[in-house]
């Protein structure tokens, strides 16, 4: 059996998956400050890198969809 | 490294919030979905061992890379960065790289022509079943018990980081793994590294990111490093080798190069079948070839996320970690806890339960790895070859799958016993280093020198492990015997490590010649597809230079020695 789903495409789905999940708690944040912050909260990591995981996620998950094509060598 | 993460007792370090438990259990749903994915393309020997050898350079690669890339390794290394400074990179630069290009320029042709399917089962058609015999069982016997060595640490993990119980962590990740390798076999092993792989990245990269901007980049950590020390010889690679009492760690450049470099990285890295099984599983020989060069780029990348957070530590944490008896004492925080304490100092909700995942993940693919090892050096080279040699293949994968689930069961076991005996931990891995080096002596002689013999391959092989194990024992019964073992009075343990396995390979190398010399050899024609110089290789055709992988294996050999000359 050819597997149709690619693991790249596993792969972009987890990315995206924990992106939005990062982002969405990165954005929340905004309006909701943590009691005990971690260090170098002003920079706001779980936003930027929430989107550079989204970003990621939807790239493999677009690019590696699974296709009727034949002969894909894509794994 | 073990044992001191084992006695770990300090306080929880964090408590994770639903949004942190949602990001685990993503993981969970989408590692147990590949395995009742790729259940039905499992159903051949050929398939469930190999993964139908259809593997791309690059899942090959990654999943070879990936398959040493458990938490165990990040936490430990990032702990000794904290205990000895920028002397662990050693241990992922010239401990690993020169191995990795090796293996798939030189020896990954003969690997994959002879068509083996394990390193046991190359022993076997170079030199017989003697050698194949005391491979497999050693590998088999030390697969397992590391297996239950890595469940447990990752069950001390979460204990000492989330409070979690450890029956709960034992069985959750036993289970899961249990599930995914005997219903994917290899591949499902493989698919679940390469994701392990982009979550340890996704999940640690953050916190060089961040500490670097704290403290100011680069050149500022340096500094901070020296005046909160009080001494400079923390950042640097080779400068302070000259001697063992030069430098934090008590070795000098020639057990680093030879011992390291040479004997534990080689024997590692192109013997242990836990990587090697990734390469054979490549769809063709210059997929393999390039595999592990592609593994070697990463490889070399892998300290900024394990060895630059121990450094950061050293400059940005408020107090200092200590040595795990004395933790047990006095309640501190010890040097093996500094990548989870550096994850809680950067990472909030959401980011922390990447973090964790990525060490769950880290531990269960070291795990699957071991798992899926044992039951095809089961299968193939014990079970196949000396018990059961003509049953079915559908026979060999049912069995295929039964070893998974008992090697897990025995796992878990072995988990258990660890707890009520903390040192045998330390004892098992340094059993498992036993076997490595002289099986490099064993399989690097057979590959490239046509004399050596069939009863030099099992005699050279078992002196060599003899050897390595009556110098550990020495040392034990009497520690003043490392100034003989590792040549100088001020060697430290990690010099006793590297200088055992150079002399274990040493006897190995030494005792083949001779025995070889003292037996018949085989008719080179014979040897067609297994030896240098009796094996005309298939030819490789690329369409333009830059694909071929001596082109990138010299890049990479290039960026290697650049780095190092950096890092000086």
């Amino acid at each position: 059996m050819r597997e149709s789903f690619s693991i790249w495409w596993f792969a972009g789905v987890l990315l995206l998956a924990y992106g939005v999940v990062i982002l969405s708690t990165g954005l929340w944040e905004l309006g909701h400050p943590l009691p005990n912050p971690p260090v170098l909260s002003n920079l706001h990591a779980p936003i930027w890198w929430g989107a550079l995981l989204t970003i990621a996620g939807l790239g493999y998950t677009i690019g590696f969809r699974p296709r009727q094509t034949v002969n894909k060598r894509r794994k | 490294m073990v044992t001191t993460l084992a006695l770990a007792v300090s306080t929880q370090l964090a408590r994770l919030n639903w949004i942190d438990i949602l990001v685990i259990a993503i993981y969970f749903v989408i590692v147990i979905f590949i395995g009742f994915y790729l259940r039905g393309s499992s159903n051949t020997s050929e398939e469930f061992f190999m993964a139908g050898r259809e593997m791309t350079a690059w899942i090959a690669g990654l999943s070879f890379v990936s398959a040493n890339l458990g938490s165990l390794e990040l936490m430990g290394w990032a702990g000794s960065t904290y205990q000895y400074g920028i002397l662990a990179m050693h241990w992922y630069w010239i401990g690993a790289i020169p191995a990795m290009l090796f293996l798939g320029i030189v020896m990954m042709p003969f690997y994959y022509i002879s068509k083996t399917h394990s390193v046991p089962g190359y022993l076997k058609l170079r030199y017989g079943d003697g050698a194949r015999a005391l491979s497999a069982v050693s590998f088999a016997f030390m697969t397992i018990l590391m297996s239950g060595i890595n469940m447990y640490s990752m069950a001390i993990v979460m204990k000492v980081v989330l409070g979690w119980d450890l029956n709960f962590s034992i069985w959750v990740s036993s289970v899961t793994v249990a599930v995914y390798v005997a219903l994917g076999g290899l591949k499902s092993a493989i698919y679940n590294e390469i994701l392990q792989f982009l979550l340890i990245w996704a999940g640690a990269l953050l916190v060089p990111i961040l500490g670097l901007i704290e403290v100011g980049g680069w050149t500022n950590l340096r500094q901070q490093i020296a005046t909160n020390l009080g001494r400079s010889d923390y950042v640097h690679l080779w400068s302070t080798l000259g001697h063992f009492s030069a430098n934090p760690m008590g070795v000098n450049w020639f057990g680093i190069v030879f011992g390291l470099g040479f004997v534990v990285s080689f024997g590692y890295w192109t013997t242990d079948f836990l990587v090697v099984q990734r390469v054979l599983s490549a769809d063709s020989i210059r997929s393999a070839r390039m595999a592990p060069v592609i593994g070697a780029a990463f490889k070399m990348a892998v300290p900024f996320i394990v060895i630059l957070p121990g450094l950061i530590a050293l400059s940005v944490l408020p107090f200092k970690l200590v040595a795990q008896d004395v933790a047990v004492k006095t309640g501190q925080h010890s040097f093996n806890e500094v990548l989870p304490l550096m994850l809680v100092r950067y990472c909030g909700p959401g980011l922390l339960g990447l973090g964790v995942t990525a060490l769950i993940a880290g531990f269960m693919s070291g795990m699957a790895g071991n798992v899926s090892a044992f039951s095809t050096v089961w299968t193939y080279d014990i079970y196949g070859a000396f018990l059961n040699k003509k049953a079915t293949d559908r026979h060999y994968v049912a069995m295929g799958r039964w070893s998974t689930l008992i090697g897990v069961l025995v796992s878990v076991g072995t988990a258990y016993l660890v707890q009520h005996a903390a040192s045998i931990m330390d004892y098992v891995q340094q059993l498992f280093s036993f076997f490595i080096a002289p099986l490099f002596g064993t399989v690097i002689l057979g590959m490239l020198w046509k004399r050596a013999t069939k009863e030099a391959g099992f005699w050279g092989l078992l002196a060599g492990t003899a050897t390595s194990i009556s110098l550990w024992l020495w040392v034990q019964h009497d520690p003043h015997a490392l100034r003989y073992v590792a040549l100088s009075p001020d060697a430290k343990d990690m010099a006793e490590n590297v200088y055992r396995a150079l002399w274990a390979w040493l006897v190995c190398v030494v005792v083949t010649v001779v025995v070889s010399y003292m037996t018949k050899p085989r008719p080179v024609a014979e040897l067609e597809g297994l030896v240098y110089g009796a094996s005309v290789l298939p030819k490789e055709h690329d369409d333009h230079w830059y694909q071929r992988p001596i082109v990138w294996a010299g890049t990479v050999a290039v960026v290697f020695i650049f780095l190092n000359i950096i890092f000086w």
